[in-house]
């Protein structure tokens, strides 16, 4: 199993510069993606119940190899990573074509699993353009996964309605948060982490041609949201708090009463 | 001349996705609908050259749909498609972007043409941040967030319209054993003024009547952070709003028992006035709120309902 991870900022500590609205990315703490570890969790658990081997693959800029080892330390056998100064403007094409060829670098797999989107782009494209670009079917958006003999049986969630879809090895799944939650490894895994081996790949080595190497999107500019509220806090019991609040929505305009 | 496809299942989504196409001023736009969806007189109100019409459309996976959208791409030479931001169309949208080596760009917030050039913006780093990127290659496939925005009225024009027969599903590699449609509640979320939205803060999925109650009293829509829909199952996936789900503007959003990351608050950013309900007073909701209630929804839902009830308080 080939299980593809992102190193991403992580959100919740993240700041901004205030003159420029701009994240400040170089301070952020680096993890890896929530659905990310999603996938690995269930490549982990197809793993304990039918046996195989879980490979991590990433690709990035400045790649962190701790960050990188978290996922050994969850359960991961081996990592392949690419760390290139131009994976900092690469877009989804870029990404699925540097990708693909790192997982046939690594020998490819039965089953390749990631995230249903990165937790910092979100794009939701990485499966299926995976699967366009190396013939292998995709199932998006996974919220269980089955194996019965050789048959994989997969539940997905659309906003709209629910599927369960089979095939046969091999297939691309992108796992939906909801498909499992990531473990927490222990000191004794953490430990044995740092003896598992971690190949870095030379991007010159997947004999990526020029163009599929240029973005085809071009990023101009990042700034936060924010929207003025008024921050209010209506104190009391519930009762008085409830009379605040209508009183102060029906001045707001939205109740009449 | 920039020529459009527009990628729709629903009419709204339709009308929706027709004004994205004149931001940038395109003069030649199609669009390709399920045939269910004709309508000719809604159609040939919306400026549209050409509809092809795909029976099926509904039931056909997005890895059969690729062919069909990259022969019309091809035949055509559509600069731009766009379709809304749901599962199947970015799925779509990637897929015929890697066939094509093309850009795609998924939840689009807004587009303009720029010298000439197509600049996009869209969510970034879970919502929080917006992003602004500059498409360097035609065709360009984009899903646009949806968010209520409607076309101009135009005079009725002319339209073709072109059938496509059914497509059999060839690829046997994938085989669809069990679909369940989940039935629709409600009304459309983005189009309510007031909506009463549910979060972990509720124990059990029978406490969400409370919420319901409040809803119906208010005339309001019911909504939902997304571990309800998703993880718990309580309310359906369409009714959960922020990053991953829907986005809506309502004159009032009263948040009860959610926290308020920022992949929830973006989807709910453009409301006029939002209430969070939520008795951990650091929650991060609380900073996004107008009206801050930092009390136990288990008690302050029934006491608002009192009072509005008393007050024979509604919307206005
Ligand atoms: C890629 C990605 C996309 C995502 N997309 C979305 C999305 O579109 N929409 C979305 O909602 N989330 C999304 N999430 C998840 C999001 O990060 C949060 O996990 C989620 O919004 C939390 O839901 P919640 O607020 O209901 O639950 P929690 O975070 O568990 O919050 C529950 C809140 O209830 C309060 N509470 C508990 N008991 C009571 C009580 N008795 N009275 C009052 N308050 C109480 C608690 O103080 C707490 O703040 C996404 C996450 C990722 C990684």
């Amino acid at each position: 199993m080939h299980v593809f991870v992102k190193q991403v900022p992580d959100i919740s500590t993240l700041e901004y510069d205030p003159s420029t609205l701009a994240p400040r990315l170089e301070k952020a703490t680096p993890r890896l993606g929530e659905s990310d570890l999603v996938a690995l969790e269930a490549a982990l658990r197809i793993k304990e119940s039918w046996g195989g081997e879980v490979v991590v693959l990433s690709a990035g800029d400045g790649l962190n190899e701790l960050v990188l080892r978290e996922a050994l330390a969850m359960g991961a056998d081996r990592c392949f990573y690419v760390s290139d100064p131009i994976l900092s403007r690469a877009d989804a094409w870029v990404t699925a074509n540097i990708l693909s060829r790192l997982s046939k670098k690594a020998g490819g797999a039965d089953l390749l699993l990631c995230g249903e989107a990165s937790s910092d782009s979100g794009n939701y494209q990485l499966g299926p353009r995976l699967s366009e670009a190396m013939g292998i079917p995709c199932i998006t958006h996974a919220v269980s996964v089955e194996l019965d003999g050789k048959v994989v049986r997969v539940r997905r969630s659309l906003e709209d309605r629910t599927e369960i879809l089979e095939s046969e090895a091999p297939l691309i799944i992108t796992a939906s948060l909801e498909l499992a939650s990531p473990r927490l490894p222990s000191l004794l895994m953490i430990k044995a982490a740092s003896k598992k081996p971690m190949t870095r790949v030379d991007i010159s080595e997947l004999g990526l041609e020029k163009d599929l190497l240029e973005p085809l999107v071009e990023r101009l500019s990042v700034r936060v949201l924010k929207t003025a509220r008024r921050n209010i806090v209506l104190d009391g019991g519930p009762l008085e708090c409830a009379e605040r609040l209508v009183e102060s929505l029906v001045r707001e305009g939205v109740l009449r009463a | 001349m920039m020529t459009v496809l527009i990628l729709a299942g629903e009419l709204d989504e339709l009308l929706e996705l027709r004004t994205v196409a004149d931001q940038i001023g395109a003069q030649d736009v199609e669009a390709l609908v399920p045939d269910a969806l004709v309508d000719g007189d809604t159609l040939s109100s919306l400026g549209l050259k050409r509809v092809y019409l795909l029976e099926g459309f509904e039931e056909t996976p997005p890895e059969e749909l690729v062919k069909i959208v990259i022969d019309l791409v091809k035949k055509r030479g559509h600069g731009l498609v766009v379709g809304p931001s749901k599962k199947i169309y970015r799925e779509l949208f990637a897929r015929t972007a890697q066939n094509l080596s093309s850009p795609c760009l998924t939840d689009c917030t807004s587009l303009e043409s720029v010298e000439g050039s197509l600049v996009a913006e869209r969510p970034f780093l879970g919502g929080g941040y917006v992003e602004r990127l500059a498409i360097k290659r035609l065709p360009a496939l984009l899903t646009i967030q949806l968010m209520g925005r409607r076309p101009q009225t135009r005079e009725k024009g002319s339209l073709e319209m072109v059938r496509l027969g059914r497509l059999s599903t060839e690829d046997l590699r994938l085989r669809r054993v069990a679909v369940e449609k989940v039935e629709r509640r409600g009304a459309d979320l983005a189009k309510a003024r007031v909506v009463v939205s549910v979060g972990r803060g509720f124990k059990r999925r029978e406490d969400l009547k409370m919420a319901e109650d409040l809803a119906q009293l208010l005339g309001a829509e019911l909504a939902c952070s997304r571990p309800i829909a998703s993880d718990l199952g309580w309310m359906p996936e369409e009714k959960h709003v922020g990053l991953s789900g829907k986005w809506i503007s309502p004159q009032l959003y009263i948040a009860i028992g959610i926290s308020g990351q920022v992949q929830h608050m973006v989807g709910v950013r453009n409301s006029r006035i939002i209430v969070a309900v939520n008795n951990d007073t650091s929650a991060p909701i609380h900073r996004e709120a107008d009206y801050s209630v930092p009390l136990d929804l288990y008690q302050f839902i029934p006491a608002l309902i009192k009072v509005l009830r008393e007050r024979g308080a509604r919307v206005a």
